[in-house]
């Protein structure tokens, strides 16, 4: 490919890529919420319930996960229409060669979804500091479960000459070289959404960013350095795994991500994350967070998430046979219904920005 | 169109697969509905209250609306994408034709599902803290997105079994105003509003701090909804016209669990009917939470019914006249009929070391990638314990002429060798898997069954059925006597 991701492909092909990318970011936007959230609360149950008392984030997590997750599988619809256009025998390949151990996400979600309410319920308070920590514990160990199998589904459905024999194996378990860097991937990606989406938060609901509330004893960290510390740490890892994950892709792939296709991605992608690191760094020693250096954070998040997930979709087209399957995505785009589609998006999207205001107002 | 696209086919062992999609289906559906009935009672709840009419609506609102985003919110949700999940394991072709026909409808269907999500959780989160009109104008927004999800997909349910006027346009709203879809979209919404009735019923029992009198008071309106049922078998009756004769011939009797699902979920619907207009409605009896949790039940029996039949009429197809429930289209019967149905199968079987025989190891391909969507090998509907009577001519007979032996079932797709290697296979398990197998090969054999094959035609069953049944329609019109029958296959 001589042309920059997504020109270059045909027409169709290129429409339900932009599609899957954008849809997709918003998945991550959401599951990054939901992922970090749920390691940061875990750990901070861990450490115990002074240092819980203390940190304001710990009281959002605790408050919004139980949404972020509806949001998160929400928006994980979307992609997943799109995945079925454009890889459809790909994607529903590796769904049924992992079979039950694929399908054991969604009981695990629903345990997670149901334990975010009872870790925010009167019930839980009432009891010992001890009983939140396996609760918090199981809900972080469902999220990882879950993350690691769409990877594990990801990398196997571009792993055509591996299907037969898997398929033969009566395993239900894909390893290669490139699952935990890759995972690894997400999982620290999320740290950095994660921070940028508290600061937001607790800027939204009036949270005391530098002074802790009166009468509570500063313990470890102030609240600012703390998320500055969670997105630097989010950070680095992203680069460490990165950098573990493309030692294990074929020559070719690296080509495509370094090459014309993705290389303007790839810079875009170091860019963002760059920028987020200055922006927590200067924070961390300022121990404050003016908004233009959220703003800063923010826009550094946005473009590493998206050129990550665009170079995500680089390796896929430069692994599967993606002029084969033009054929399908523009018969796919001859199908009737976008316009009927466009109106009630929109429409729906002024409804909720609506609902926000209307319960925003009143509140 | 490709005839048989061929994935690795996952094994449930002994379970059928439709038990598994048919069992999270039912379920699905009936937490969807509670959801779609809960946004429109809830409606009217908040409505009843600000006219001054029910002082206790507000309160009650507030604790439906969290049983309502605990269950479903939470299990709704998830089993929706569950159902998709699911649908790929059992069938990856069906729903793979779905999302390519329907994918903007689907699209526009995710985004009424966005609004119901943040309007439900807003409200769920400030509603009582906010006045009357704005928490009934999130109300409405809340039951009217989740109405319209209904809406949307119900279209591409109904296609399924009624796809109408698409089978020759290919246009997506052809396929989506198809026959059955006035009909069903109504049948739902009244089973919404019953359901989240009783649902109604049962939390006023649950949730404390209302006294006998306010329960009362409350049951009576939150039963007001149960009226509806009353039109119950007239929209059935509507429903079940608009189906193809012979999907509706299995439900009224020619096939006896299709008609007894059938009169399961009528028997369920009239009793709660019954009950609702009779009891609650006219003699204002009381319903305590053991009544109302059987009512409850009840309802889900009669959606449990009403989804089993669903599901069952469309069969030999998954999409009605289009793709077989094996997902092999149409036209594909005859292709495979010349090139084989596992010729081009990439994918070993798990066991392949335990068969003696390469022909036992065809035969369960073939099985693989003809049978195995509704049949097991020795578990339930279990194809050895079907065949268990018949003679081997037989086997071969009814498996050449399978649309003939149940018109349910889809024609055989294959070569005479591969039907003669399925046959030998169930011959091989019922004789308890021996060690040793001696490879049938008869060129006779071959040619007879080979006959049968052609003889049975690439129809589906039900269009010689169907045209049975006119012809019986005329003889009985006329007065002719009907023709005596013949034990000779016919030409
Ligand atoms: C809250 C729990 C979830 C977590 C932690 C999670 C995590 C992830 C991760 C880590 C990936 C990237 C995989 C990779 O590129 O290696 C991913 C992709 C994706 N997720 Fe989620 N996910 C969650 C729930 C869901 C749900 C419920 C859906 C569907 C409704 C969904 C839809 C998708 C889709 C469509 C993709 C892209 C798949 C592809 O391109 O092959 N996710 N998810």
């Amino acid at each position: 490919m001589t042309e920059v991701f997504p020109l270059g492909f045909p027409p169709a092909t290129c429409f339900y890529l932009v599609l899957l990318v954008a849809t997709l970011v918003l998945h991550m936007v959401f599951m990054h919420y939901v992922l970090a959230g749920a390691a940061y609360l875990a750990f901070g149950r861990f450490m115990g319930p002074k240092r819980c008392a203390v940190c304001g984030w710990q009281a959002i997590l605790i408050d919004w996960l139980p949404f972020a997750t509806g949001l998160a599988i929400t928006a994980g619809v979307a992609p997943l229409l799109f995945v079925q256009i454009l890889y459809q025998r790909e994607f529903y390949t590796a769904n049924l060669l992992l079979s039950h151990r694929w399908m054991a996400i969604l009981p695990v979600l629903i345990v997670c979804f149901y334990l975010l309410y009872v870790q925010k319920s009167a019930w839980i308070t009432r009891r010992a500091w001890f009983w939140r920590i396996p609760v918090a514990g199981v809900v972080f160990a469902g999220f990882a479960f879950i993350a690691f199998s769409w990877t594990e589904n990801h990398l196997l459905s571009l792993d055509a000459a591996a299907w037969p024999e898997l398929y033969g194996s009566g395993s239900f378990r894909y390893t290669s070289s490139g699952l935990l860097p890759r995972l690894g991937i997400w999982f620290f990606a999320a740290f950095t959404t994660l921070a940028v989406e508290l600061a937001w938060q607790g800027r939204l609901l009036g949270m005391k960013l530098v002074q802790p509330p009166p009468g509570v004893a500063v313990m470890g960290l102030s609240a600012v350095r703390r998320l500055s510390l969670t997105a630097t740490s989010g950070g680095l890892g992203v680069l460490a795994c990165g950098t573990a994950y493309a030692w294990t892709l074929p020559g070719e792939t690296t080509r495509a991500l370094t090459g014309p296709l993705g290389g303007a991605w790839l810079v875009a992608a170091v860019a963002g994350l760059a920028v987020q690191l200055a922006a927590w760094a200067w924070v961390a020693v300022q121990n404050r967070f003016p908004l233009p250096l959220l703003i800063t954070a923010t826009a550094g998040c946005l473009v590493s998430l998206t050129s990550g997930v665009v170079l995500r979709e680089v390796v896929r087209v430069s692994t599967v046979d993606i002029k084969a399957l033009a054929v399908a995505h523009a018969e796919a785009a001859t199908i009737g219904g976008l316009p009927v589609f466009l109106l009630f998006a929109a429409v729906n999207a002024a409804a909720i920005v609506w609902c926000i205001r209307t319960a925003a107002r009143a509140v | 169109m490709n005839p048989l696209e061929y994935y690795p086919i996952v094994d449930l062992g002994p379970v059928m697969k439709g038990m598994v999609i048919g069992g999270l289906g039912i379920f699905h559906v009936f937490l969807a509905q509670f959801a779609i009935g809960g946004g429109m009672l809830l409606c009217y709840l908040q409505w009843l209250h600000m006219q001054g009419k029910c002082p206790l609506a507000r309160r009650f609102a507030d604790g439906y609306f969290k049983a309502l985003v605990l269950v479903s919110f939470v299990l709704g949700a998830v089993t929706g994408v569950a159902m998709w999940f699911t649908s790929i394991q059992i069938s990856p072709r069906t729903i793979g034709v779905m999302v390519h026909e329907f994918h903007w409808v689907w699209a526009t269907e995710w985004s009424f599902f966005c609004l119901e999500v943040v309007a439900g959780y807003l409200f769920y989160r400030y509603g009582p803290r906010l006045a009357d009109r704005a928490r009934m104008q999130l109300l409405l927004l809340y039951a009217c997105a989740s109405w319209m999800s209904l809406f949307w997909i119900n279209g591409i349910l109904s296609w399924q079994l009624t796809p109408g006027g698409w089978l020759e346009s290919r246009s997506v709203w052809d396929g989506f105003f198809n026959p059955g879809f006035l009909p069903s979209l109504i049948f739902r919404t009244v089973s919404a509003a019953a359901i989240a009735s009783l649902a109604a019923c049962v939390l006023i029992n649950l949730v404390g701090g209302f006294t006998r009198d306010q329960r009362e008071s409350l049951v009576a309106i939150c039963a007001r909804p149960l009226v509806l049922m009353l039109v119950m078998p007239l929209l059935g009756a509507w429903y079940l016209g608009t189906m193809p004769p012979a999907s509706r011939s299995w439900a009224t009797g020619g096939s006896v669990p299709m008609t007894m699902f059938l009169t399961m979920a009528v028997g369920s619907s009239m009793l709660i009917g019954l009950y609702a207009v009779v009891g609650i409605l006219r003699q204002r009896l009381f319903v305590n939470g053991a009544t109302s949790l059987l009512l409850l039940a009840l309802a889900f029996v009669a959606t449990a019914g009403g989804e089993f039949v669903r599901e069952g009429v469309r069969k030999p197809f998954t999409i009605r006249e289009y793709l077989y429930s094996n997902a092999i289209t149409r036209d594909g019967i005859a292709v495979l009929r010349e090139r084989g149905s596992i010729t081009d199968d990439p994918y070993p079987l798990r066991d392949e070391a335990a068969y003696p025989a390469e022909q036992l190891v065809v035969g369960a391909k073939v099985f693989r990638a003809q049978c195995s969507v509704c049949h097991t090998l020795e578990g339930i509907n279990a194809v050895v314990d079907l065949a268990a009577t018949w003679s081997l001519d037989q086997r071969r007979l009814n498996i050449a002429q399978l649309q003939r032996t149940k018109p349910f079932m889809p024609p055989f797709a294959g070569t005479a060798e591969e039907l003669e290697s399925l046959v030998q296979l169930i011959g091989w398990i019922e004789a308890g898997r021996p060690a040793a197998w001696q490879e049938s090969g008869d060129a006779a054999v071959l040619n007879q069954i080979r006959q049968w094959i052609a003889e049975a035609g690439t129809s589906p069953g039900h269009e010689r059925m169907s045209a049975e049944l006119v012809a019986a329609e005329v003889r009985e019109a006329t007065g002719s006597p009907a023709p005596r029958r013949s034990m000779k296959v016919e030409p």
